[in-house]
């Protein structure tokens, strides 16, 4: 992928070149779908005729792909084009001309990132959004916990809730809509929908009864939840309207941390019923009850792989004394996956739209800060991710 | 067309294919030597671009600037002092117990007072188990006083699980200062 080519001289032609040619290649990098040619190549290369590459030059040093883009700002306007060829097919995969508003180059990036990445059988993230809790903006006098969201690479952060209260638990809904969250600013815990682009919330659950950690449902018409209102801490369900909750768990034991799985067909939840804390699987009714983890005394948090192809749950395990991490069972082998090692403690995991990549929150010593980690699903690689200051827990990896 | 004389030295996107585990298939881009089905070298329509799509904030209905009404952990007590448990535990402890008889007593002599029964725990485990486990010491909590006579409409329970420590430092005297059940008085 050669540098973005500014269709015209102007410094903010230029500048958007600059940063399209960047986050483009990081959004490709991580996607770990391609590997790239070492940009030290680069400096060898003739000038590039972007509307007729030399395909039998690019072919003879190993290439397949060769993304082209040209940039240019007029009057505050960015239009931007890409251009995919398939070397070995001497012809263009992918033609695109994108415009909008010059002040966000990146989301142009994103765009032509995703674009590329469909030409695989995934789907990209580059335009998705994290969701997290913070606690950046608390003070002395007001521990205010506050929801935040940032896209995938942490930038662009946005403060979703103000109401200096303790606001948690973020879940997305699937079309990206809405946030399904815990809230405390009326003073007990209850579940609130914050309706993200009209810039209200509203409860589903009432006062009076303890009710954590929402998850929508696929389809988007459920929420699944804990609560305490029949007296002890089970799994609900509830229409995302708040209308027909009822418990779908009913156990003497402690059931919390619903997870809903692709079909919609089945929750995973976390269950105390054996002594310890362990991840249980269940149809959206409560019935066909079947415990999944048997390693380690604490498994908590499972979240469903949403991509057919994988069939797997991650949550948070301790598997050492001391710290937790974040581990993976595959629900046909019951194999498990250790995603984090050695990285203190790490918890709360939530995969990436496409379930190619896991987003939780690590705490790499005792009494630093917690910071919101970026994994592939293998492990292999991890990475903070610089989504700001203070405590960032909770992460929920939205569309 | 010139060619040039030295090899020229191209920089592409190549498919990592088949990274990775022996069941996940590799990323597939169809071969357009084969299908030669991709739309055609003259570019497509502009695609608007959402630059920034309009997130607002929500729950802005605290405009007062006022606290909610929880009790701030900020170390002052009311008249009820904290009772304390175990590592992971919701059991009430003698000495638990002992100090609720005692507020048992003093919620008698003060009908007028209602309570809310705050149970916390200490940083170490998840997030949702600290939740339930609070719930659990502030419900353990609220039935000893009634047991003790107190009306259980008088009291209410809040879990804040490991949300809202009372020492927010890593050591052992503050994990154990945490685990705690907090009373905050109303009239």
């Amino acid at each position: 992928m050669p540098d973005c080519i500014p269709r015209a001289g102007d410094e903010a032609s230029r500048e958007a070149c600059r940063t399209i040619t960047q986050v483009l290649r990081s959004d490709l990098k991580f996607e770990g779908l391609f590997q790239f040619v070492p940009e030290n190549l680069f400096s060898a290369l003739p000038t590039l005729n972007p509307d007729s590459p030399n395909f039998e030059d690019w072919r003879s040093v190993g290439t397949n792909i060769l993304v082209v883009m040209r940039a240019q700002v007029t009057g505050g306007e960015l239009a931007v084009e890409a251009r995919v060829f398939s070397v070995d097919g001497r012809q263009v995969m992918l033609s695109k001309r994108y415009s909008g508003r010059a002040d966000n180059p990146r989301s142009f990036a994103h765009q032509a990132s995703d674009d590329i990445v469909a030409l695989t059988q995934y789907k990209g993230v580059a335009r998705t959004k994290i969701a997290f809790t913070s606690d950046r903006d608390a003070t002395k006098e007001r521990r205010a916990k506050e929801l935040y969201i940032v896209d995938y690479d942490g930038f662009n952060p946005r403060r979703i809730t103000v109401n200096n209260s303790l606001n948690i638990l973020p879940a997305w809904s699937p079309d990206g809509r809405a946030l399904a969250y815990v809230s405390y600013r009326q003073g007990g815990p209850a579940v609130f929908v914050a309706h993200i682009y009209e810039g209200r919330s509203e409860s589903l659950t009432k006062q009076g009864e303890q009710a954590f950690a929402p998850s929508f449902s696929p389809d988007g018409k459920r929420i699944a939840y804990a609560s305490n209102k029949t007296g002890n801490m089970e799994v609900w369900v509830a229409n995302a309207d708040g209308t027909g909750a009822h418990n779908v768990t009913s156990n003497p034991s402690t059931d919390t941390a619903p997870a809903w799985s692709p079909t919609g067909q089945e929750i995973a939840f976390t269950s105390d019923r054996a002594g310890t804390p362990q991840i249980y699987v269940m149809d959206s009714e409560g019935l066909n009850i079947r415990r999944l983890t048997t390693v380690g005394n604490w498994n908590d948090a499972p979240t469903w792989n949403p991509s057919k192809e994988y069939s797997e749950i991650a949550y948070t395990a301790r598997l050492e004394a001391g710290g937790f991490d974040i581990a993976v069972i595959d629900l046909a082998t019951r194999q498990i996956r250790q995603v984090t090692a050695g990285r203190g403690s790490c918890e709360y995991p939530s995969w990436a739209p496409n379930g190619r990549h896991l987003v939780f929150s690590c705490q790499r010593s005792r009494g630093g800060t917690w910071q919101i980690t970026v994994a592939d699903r293998e492990g292999r690689t991890i990475d903070t991710l610089a989504a700001g200051s203070g405590n960032n827990v909770q992460p929920d990896w939205g569309p | 067309m010139k060619r040039p004389t030295v090899p020229l030295l191209l920089v592409a996107l190549v498919l990592l294919a088949g990274c990775g585990g022996k069941k996940r298939p590799p990323a597939v881009l169809t071969d357009p030597a084969h299908k030669p089905s991709y739309p055609a070298a003259s570019p497509e329509p502009e695609q608007p671009v959402n630059t920034g799509p309009d997130i607002r904030s929500v729950g802005r209905d605290n405009p007062s600037g006022e606290d909610f009404s929880i009790n701030d952990a900020s170390g002052e007590n009311g008249p009820l002092e904290d009772i304390h448990f175990e590592y992971d535990k919701d059991a009430l402890s003698d000495e638990a117990r002992a100090i609720l008889e005692k507020h048992a007593l003093w919620l008698q002599n003060h009908r007028q007072a209602r309570v809310t029964v705050e149970g916390h725990c200490d940083e170490r485990g998840t997030v949702d188990y600290n939740l339930a486990l609070g719930d659990k010491r502030a419900r353990a909590t609220r039935d000893y006083l009634v047991s003790l006579g107190v009306a259980g409409d008088r009291m209410h329970t809040v879990s804040f699980g490991k949300e809202r420590p009372l020492d927010p430092t890593a050591t052992e005297q503050a994990f154990a200062r945490n685990r705690r059940a907090h009373f905050v008085v109303s009239r």
